[in-house]
């Protein structure tokens, strides 16, 4: 058993924090929560984190301020802003202080998972190489699959559903979760539905006919599950 | 008519009618001195002549200038013009006459003076009056000009400095001082009221801001909370639609939200830098975008970039324009349809197969208007592009031939 990784969550909106908390937890992640800077700091002295949610708009200053200090550490801790600010100067802004990636809320857990799971990747090499799920194994940076060791030839799109679902094992994902992911949020409404089923549907054929099991399964036409048991 | 012309032309007629008003004036009142003066050494010789004429005898007196006759009748003495040719040549005389009794004889006794003098005199003095006033107004429009055009030159750069004047850009005005107390005033009011626009557009950001915000965070509970529900086993097939539905709902909440917010930022002119930059390459990578939902609704490509063509925009407007024009055509494409993007000189044309549309064509750009059989989309989409377009004063059209056409001409108005 792989050790847990710490999260630290700050967030000063409680309900949300406690959803993040208790969806972290059950995605295997050790979560802590921080309801303001001055928490968060005291925090980031005594333990040592893989990875931080950072809210930027916080009752005792802006988030932006402790950009600095978390990136500043002798150990790299990945950075994800979590914030309501849609706006393109803040995030050109926290990207160049150093922050990893940024989500703008509301957002889905599902997508909280990978973007998480592929920070830390990024920054811990023993799981920087590979992600086995029994007979599928992904490596993430060559975007190539195995499946019982043979390639198995995904497209682009085919590839990055698979790690999401990797990212998101157990989980029921809505079909907008999985529409917003495969989109990248540029389309509004209106045909995503019918995008996803149809990658899903490929997905699926290609798994099987390697002879990979059937983990797509699929939740009474709302969402998409990946089950390992 | 700028107002250092227009000064000089009000300086100038005021000088040449007050110019020609002076000289007749001038020249008469000068002439009626001199002709007093004449008058008066007529008379004065005439004194001198009664004098004369109590010692002397009456032809004695006789000289070049004073004539005398014999007549028998007095007459009233009177002045008047006369013109005597000597050597062939006219000159003009002032002449006085009058009667004087001797020996109860009368005789007529004509004195004359030349005139010719004093009306070169006359021409003299007008002559130098008229330079001298001349010269004085020449010195004045200079001077008038030059102080004024001094004046005006802080004006000036006032004006220059307020048409590059740019919100998004933080910056004071920084006008120059003026000596001028009226222009020192106006620099003055100028920028009180740059400061206060500026510190409105800023309060005005930061509201946007805040209510996007303020919106967007407990739209992220909502979400998170029902995505934390679905995760749930013992939820039923109707549970679970529900579930779905709120957090499909949400999410599209949260995008109207978000466009509309967009909209407000772009009438606010926050997106004011621009760069130069390719179209054709930025439609090129936009397109990429798409091409899972291109193959998904199995459309076929038309695409036709003739030319390198450089835009002068905002990057992040150009993107969000072309990338609502694609979708736009995808989603209202019919499967197996025709996408085309055409793009040769400044025109951009993107059309797709579709059906006509249910609602009046002026429609199309207003918000939350969409197709019945298209609920699910926000309506908001062609409403950005068209206030994009609004901004930068390109030409944009829709029409319907067989196939929707959106054009949009690059080129500002």
């Amino acid at each position: 058993m792989l050790k847990k990784h710490k999260i630290l969550i700050i967030e000063d909106e409680l309900e949300l924090a406690k959803s993040t908390v208790s969806s972290l937890k059950e995605n295997g992640f050790l979560p802590f929560h921080a309801k303001n800077l001055k928490t968060a700091k005291k925090f980031l002295r005594q333990e040592r984190f893989t990875a931080v949610l950072l809210d930027l708009g916080l009752p005792d200053g802006d988030g932006i301020s402790l950009i600095k200090e978390i990136k500043s550490t002798e150990i790299e801790i990945g950075l994800i802003i979590v914030s309501a600010k849609d706006v393109l100067e803040k995030k050109v802004q926290a990207l160049e202080l150093g922050a990893d990636d940024y989500l703008t809320k509301p957002f889905f857990f599902s997508e909280l998972n990978a973007r998480l799971k592929s920070v830390i990747r990024r920054f811990n090499l023993e799981d920087n190489q590979q992600l086995t799920i029994n007979e599928i194994t992904l490596f993430p940076e060559e975007m190539r699959t195995l499946i019982h060791g043979k390639i198995v030839d995904l497209t682009g799109k085919e590839f990055g559903l698979l790690l999401y679902f990797f990212s998101n094992p157990n989980r029921v994902i809505s079909k907008t979760t999985l529409g917003e992911f495969m989109t990248s949020s540029y389309v509004d409404y209106g045909f995503t539905d019918d995008l996803v089923y149809t990658h899903i549907k490929n997905l699926k054929k290609k798994i099987t006919n390697s002879g990979g099991d059937d983990y797509i399964k699929n939740v009474y036409g709302v969402g998409y599950k990946f089950t390992v048991s | 008519m700028k107002l250092l012309t227009k000064t000089s032309l009000n300086f100038i007629s005021a000088s040449v009618i007050f110019f020609l008003v002076g000289s007749v004036t001038m020249y008469f009142s000068v002439r009626n001195i001199i002709a007093e003066d004449l008058q008066n050494r007529l008379l004065q010789q005439q004194k001198e002549f009664f004098n004369n004429a109590d010692k002397n005898k009456i032809s004695d007196l006789t000289s070049k200038l004073v004539f005398i006759q014999i007549t028998d009748k007095e007459i009233d003495y009177s002045f008047s013009d006369t013109v005597l040719i000597i050597n062939d040549s006219y000159i003009l005389y002032r002449k006085l006459q009058f009667s004087y009794l001797l020996d109860k004889q009368y005789y007529n006794v004509s004195i004359l003076q030349n005139q010719s003098q004093s009306d070169s005199l006359i021409k003299k003095i007008v002559i130098m009056n008229v330079g001298f006033a001349m010269l004085f107004f020449i010195i004045m429009f200079f001077v008038n000009r030059h102080s004024i055009k001094s004046a005006l030159s802080v004006f000036y750069s006032t004006i220059r400095k307020l048409e590059d004047f740019e919100l998004s850009k933080l910056q004071t005005l920084s006008l120059e001082t003026a000596e001028v107390q009226e222009i020192k005033k106006l620099n003055e009011v100028f920028e009180k009221m740059a400061t206060q626009i500026y510190n409105d557009f800023e309060a005005q950001k930061e509201y946007t801001e805040n209510v996007s915000h303020e919106l967007q965070t407990p739209l992220a509970i909502i979400s998170s909370k029902a995505d934390e529900l679905m995760q749930a086993d013992n939820l039923s097939k109707e549970q679970m639609e529900q579930l779905a539905l709120l957090l499909e709902t949400t999410n599209r909440l949260s995008k109207i939200n978000q466009a509309l917010i967009f909209l407000t930022k772009i009438d606010n002119r926050f997106y004011n830098q621009g760069i130069s930059f390719s179209l054709n390459d930025l439609i090129k990578e936009k397109l990429h975008l798409f091409d899972a939902a291109i193959q998904e609704k199995n459309l076929s490509l038309d695409l036709d970039l003739l030319e390198i063509n450089h835009v002068y925009m905002n990057p992040y407007l150009a993107e969000t324009l072309i990338i609502n024009l694609i979708k736009n055509a995808i989603i209202h494409n019919i499967s197996g349809g025709v996408l085309r993007v055409h793009l040769s000189g400044d025109i951009l044309i993107i059309s797709n197969s579709g059906f006509p549309l249910s609602f009046s064509k002026n429609d199309i750009f207003k918000r939350f208007v969409r197709s019945e059989n298209s609920k699910k989309n926000l309506g908001i989409g062609l409403s950005i592009v068209q206030r994009i377009c609004e901004l930068y004063t390109f030409k944009i059209t829709y029409s319907y031939i067989s196939e929707h056409q959106f054009k949009i001409v690059f080129k500002n108005k």
